[in-house]
């Protein structure tokens, strides 16, 4: 019933007691109708369409707005020269362009180091985890290993298993084997968090692929692991991206297990280090942090303009970094 | 008979017979699965193993030496320290404001996002931009951006005639940590906008036909079809969400530390705390495991009083 309210049909809600319904019931047109009609349909499509949209439009325009002003906000700030950076009223788009921060950053702080140390452990942690997450998932759905589900259960559950939580063992345990201040050490533990989600993404991913594409290389006279390498792993490649990407961003702004595993100056990373060089001795260093911020920026805006497909494939079964 | 040898160089002989060995099951698991296992192992399940192990004891952090406490440790936070209780309930507020804000802004994100309008890619580029933001980057940024005297939320909001004067938004005891869990919405609702935008995009549009050709309304359609469809996610992501916001550690302790008056000493801060600055690792370790079993028992509950059924099922 409710659904023919609003239609515009003759006859239906009319007021009976009206005297339009004096009117032969064969004959009754839209012009015949009395009962109460919404304002809103008494609009033209076009015009509803245009109210439609314009609500569609500013929604859109004002939530894009509200992401995307404090990302351009932060990259603006880091050309300004000192005396705009921390100004009462500044312009929105900087009167001045100058790289000063930029060239204090690289060669006049520990910067470079921290940028070293990041992109070894973030190098190590996407090898590392997206080798061990696509072999594993390829096993775990064509291989009849004993207790496999059991352990894909265990591993999505120490998904929920915190970082903070997870460094505090791993830094007795560390400190017990000399891996503090390593950057093996830090690859582990950031793969640690990586890991339980990638292998359940990529033994989602292998099962989706039809495991007769193998057989039937099988059956023409490929090996199984011919099967695997030359059919399964280029048929796999979008997974695989997704989960190299979801590792880059775990590790490259790991902040975390960096602060707790990495305690000598020299192996912080570029989010430890931001915070312990240019925030130091409540003298904030703000173009410094600026630029430092701006650096640390430049993969996740390749990678949202790049590569969007395949991050918000991985993103959409829920990681989160 | 053909010789092999004569009509295969023997390089390729040899990688087929390399390929051949690859391929017998044992080596099959060795190489796919083993890795894997091991792997976990090491930095998984025996970490998590040691915790519980320390957890028993007392460790400090410079002495080598564990001495062995029983449940002590146990008993000490469970019905002696009203600072862990206190920690919990602020963990408790923060997940679930935070969590309250995910849901409703991302999910109002990713319908209007199932729309078309011009510019769809650089929109959508945009807003799932915040998720691949480093948290502490984030951090950093709002401190500058939030600053109490050159800031420029602040002098916006002053401008705009929204505030009389500027303010220092994370100074105050009352509001600070509901500040922070805001801030933090800017990156995380994204979580919720891309897992929900997905789910939209697979329910075919012949639901929605059929429908408005039975004469549904815009609400009518929503109610029927789009909310049913999203059930199985939303409880998903809620789970996961209400988990992470409940453990979140790098944003709060980037913004505010331990908060004024200890305001945003949440669990997980008070925990590093106590590991980190008091260097009592072994009561560090027992927090950890009692903070684990309280959201695990949470989690589980969830799991069996509401079903969030195939959605979350492991295969």
């Amino acid at each position: 019933m409710s659904h023919e309210v609003d239609r515009e049909g003759p006859g239906h809600g009319a007021d009976r007691e009206g005297p339009s319904h004096e009117v032969d019931r064969e004959e009754a047109t839209i012009m015949d109708y009395r009962g109460s009609i919404p304002v809103w349909r008494h609009l033209r499509y076009r015009h509803r369409r245009l109210i439609r949209r314009s609500i569609l439009y500013v929604g859109i325009a004002f939530v894009t707005l509200l992401i995307l002003l404090p990302v351009l906000w932060m990259l603006t700030s880091a050309v300004r020269p000192v005396g705009d950076v921390i100004t009462r009223n500044p312009s929105l788009v900087p009167s001045t362009v100058t790289v000063e921060h930029f060239a204090d950053l690289f060669f006049d702080s520990r910067f470079p180091i921290y940028l070293r140390n990041t992109v070894i452990v973030t190098a190590g942690v996407v090898l590392l985890s997206t080798t061990c997450a696509t072999l594993g998932g390829y096993g775990l759905t064509r291989i009849d290993v004993p207790y496999k589900r059991t352990f894909a259960r265990g591993v999505l559950f120490t998904y929920m298993f915190p970082p903070i939580l997870l460094a505090i063992p791993m830094y007795i345990l560390w400190s017990n084997i000399g891996m503090i201040n390593t950057h093996l050490g830090l690859i582990l533990a950031i793969t640690a968090r990586v890991l339980p989600f990638s292998l359940w993404l990529m033994w989602k991913f292998f099962l989706n692929v039809p495991y007769s594409l193998e057989e039937s290389a099988q059956m023409a006279g490929a090996t199984r692991f011919q099967a695997f390498k030359d059919i399964a792993l280029p048929i796999a490649k979008p997974g695989i991206i997704a989960v190299a990407i979801l590792a880059f961003a775990f590790a490259w702004g790991d902040y975390t297990m960096a602060l707790v595993l990495m305690t000598d100056l020299d192996m912080f990373v570029i989010t430890t280090g931001i915070e312990a060089s240019f925030f130091a001795g409540g003298q904030i260093d703000w173009g410094l942090v600026l630029a430092g911020c701006a650096v640390a920026l430049i993969p996740p805006l390749l990678f949202v303009y790049f590569l969007q497909k395949y991050y918000v494939h991985g993103m959409s079964a829920g990681g989160a970094p | 008979m053909i010789d092999v040898e004569t009509v295969m160089p023997i390089s390729r002989a040899r990688r087929d017979r390399l390929y051949e060995f690859l391929s017998q099951r044992r080596m099959m698991i060795g190489f796919t699965v083993l890795p894997v296992v091991l792997l976990f192992t090491l930095i998984l399940a025996f970490p998590i193993l040691w915790a519980v192990a320390a957890s028993f004891h007392d460790i400090h952090a410079f002495d080598p030496e564990w001495h062995w406490v029983g449940l002590e440790n146990y008993v000490h936070y469970l019905f002696d320290d009203r600072v862990f209780w206190h920690s919990l309930w602020l963990s408790a507020s923060f997940a679930a404001v935070s969590v309250a804000i995910h849901v409703v802004v991302g999910t109002a994100v990713a319908l209007l996002l199932n729309h078309t309008f011009p510019f769809k890619k650089f929109v959508s580029a945009v807003l799932f931009l915040p998720f691949l933001i480093p948290t502490a980057i984030l951090g950093f940024g709002i401190t500058y951006m939030m600053n109490s005297t050159f800031g420029i939320v602040n002098w916006t909001l002053v401008d705009l005639g929204i505030m009389e004067t500027t303010r220092g938004w994370f100074g105050n005891p009352d509001t600070a940590l509901y500040v922070v869990a805001a801030v933090n919405s800017w990156k995380f609702y994204a979580l919720v906008t891309i897992m929900v935008y997905a789910r939209l995009q697979s329910i075919p549009s012949e639901h929605y036909e059929t429908a408005k050709i039975m004469g549904a309304n815009a609400w009518e359609r929503f109610r029927d079809i789009t909310l049913p469809n999203l059930k199985g996610v939303l409880f998903l992501v809620v789970l996961l969400d209400t988990i992470w916001m409940f453990f979140k550690f790098d944003i709060i302790w980037i913004l505010t530390g331990e908060g004024p008056s200890y305001s945003t000493r949440i669990s997980v801060i008070y925990a590093y705390q106590v590991a980190f600055q008091r260097t009592a690792l072994g009561d560090a370790a027992a927090i950890s495991v009692l903070l684990f079993v309280i959201v695990g028992a949470g989690a589980l509950t969830y799991f069996y009083v509401l079903e969030p059924a195939e959605e979350v099922r492991a295969e």
